[in-house]
């Protein structure tokens, strides 16, 4: 098969990992990990874009490397082309192997936060895709120096108070790594934040199936031309649903 | 005699030392607390509102703007509860079990609370015990949901379906809102409203309230 991959740049590693070993040809494009700080509407406009920008004819499958990130994917129409979507709510089920083992790590570890290696090593740096609305990412520094003493400091604390929830942090391993350096790191973060540190060691499965082609059985969802992804708010987390029939709905 | 207009720019601008000031000032010289809220503060938060609506405010500001009014409705809500005048409602707010975000809920409490409205804060990861016992001790009239995550969103119905099983669903109306939560979501789980961002969200309580109200 000739196959198109979009997908975040978060899972940068662990798609190239599984592309070199595909037995098909794979196009890939990486979109920027701020997609994510746009919220689901715009972030979805603008992987539509990309989707969009496909050549009809020229693939057999898009691959989007992506779970339903927010709601980031809901709405996202296949064109000419059919869609294959790991269901998945994000990427650290698509870290974890599957979405029933983060459901059952979620409800076990509440106050988690987590890494792996694109979580600690992309989109550092980087200016926003567009003004972050939010400022979450922001120093106590700049937000002084925008509003002021009095008003930086209650913003710095509104801001990052929900910090104060989270108890853990957990690096996921995934044996790609070339070296100690990303847990290092996470341990850093973890210590520094006053947190737990936890080492989970990472399942590539479905991103290993999505690149292979291997797309039978519930993990993913096939979503043909003519119809769109949806959140299903279930289980399932993602269903294809007919566009027509929706819009005269 | 007080600059009141300078209560409006206090809160348009998110300065709660003024607002603060002004307000001391203006009720020392007699002014009466409706005039202050009816006149200056809620139409610098509808202007506040107006801004965010057009993007030419963003969150930081929406914060600091409650702040301020906040800070002079703590001066003002005593003489209202003497004088016996009731706040618009009394809302318990929430971010539902499972789900520790808590920056949007903030915000919409704090806008409520601008709104003239008295917010009961449960905190998040709430269970629905917390709220089935907010609505049957506190005289709660709207319950607010937030959620931030897809994994949590399931929560939001478990919620609504245990304020069902209490026997309190229809003492309440229940908004919901949240980055994931659409207005289909709130639909499907039997909510009465959703809000896509703080500043409606008031609007929407104001609503809520007045349907619930009795004949």
């Amino acid at each position: 098969m000739r196959l198109k991959l979009i997908s975040c740049e978060v899972l940068f590693r662990e798609m190239c990992a599984e592309l070199a070993r595909s037995p098909h040809q794979v196009d890939v494009e990486f979109m920027p990990k701020g997609l994510h700080d746009l919220g689901g509407k715009a972030m979805a406009q603008d992987l539509q874009k990309r989707i969009d920008a496909v050549p009809a004819g020229q693939y057999d499958a898009i691959l989007l490397g992506y779970g339903l990130c927010g709601n980031g994917l809901h709405g996202l129409e296949a064109r000419d082309t059919m869609l294959v979507l790991p269901r998945a709510h994000d990427c650290i089920a698509l870290l974890m192997g599957s979405r029933e083992q983060y459901q059952r790590y979620f409800d076990e570890h509440p106050g988690t936060y987590y890494r792996s290696t694109g979580w600690l090593e992309r989109g550092k740096g980087l200016q926003q895709l567009t003004h972050n609305t939010v400022g979450m990412d922001v120093s106590e520094a700049d937000l002084i120096a925008k509003y002021g003493e009095d008003n930086g400091r209650y913003l710095y604390e509104q801001l990052t108070r929900y910090r104060s929830n989270y108890q853990r942090l957990t690096f996921i391993e995934t044996g790609l790594e070339a070296d100690a350096r990303f847990e290092e790191e996470a341990r850093w973060e973890a210590a520094e934040r006053g947190w737990t540190f936890e080492k989970l060691a990472g399942n590539l499965i479905l991103v290993r199936r999505l690149i292979q082609g291997d797309w039978k059985g519930s993990d993913f969802l096939i979503t043909q031309p003519g119809q769109r992804i949806t959140a299903s708010y279930d289980p399932s987390i993602v269903r294809a649903e007919d566009i027509r029939r929706t819009a005269t709905a | 005699m007080a600059d009141l207009q300078k209560l409006y720019d206090a809160v348009l601008n998110g300065d709660q030392k003024a607002a603060i000031a002004v307000t001391e000032q203006a009720l020392a010289e007699g002014i009466t607390p409706l005039d202050l809220i009816t006149n200056y503060m809620v139409p610098a938060m509808d202007e506040v509102g107006r801004r965010f609506e057009c993007e030419d405010y963003f969150v930081p500001e929406l914060l600091l703007s409650a702040r301020a009014m906040k800070g002079s409705l703590t001066l003002i809500r005593p003489l209202l509860t003497a004088s016996g005048i009731e706040p618009a409602g009394r809302v318990a707010i929430g971010t539902v079990k499972g789900d520790l975000h808590d920056i949007g809920k903030n915000l919409v409490a704090s806008m409520l609370e601008g709104g003239g409205f008295e917010v009961i804060d449960l905190g998040a990861d709430v269970p629905p015990e917390k709220f089935i016992d907010a609505i049957q001790n506190k005289g709660v009239r709207v319950v607010a949901l937030s959620a931030l995550l897809t994994v949590t969103m399931p929560s939001m119905r478990k919620t609504i379906d245990a304020l069902k099983e209490a026997g309190v669903r229809d003492q309440v109306k229940v908004m919901v809102g949240g980055a994931p939560v659409t207005q289909q979501f709130a639909e499907e789980i039997g909510a009465d409203g959703y809000s896509d961002n703080a500043n409606a969200a008031v609007a929407l309580a104001r609503k809520l309230v007045a349907e619930g109200a009795p004949a």
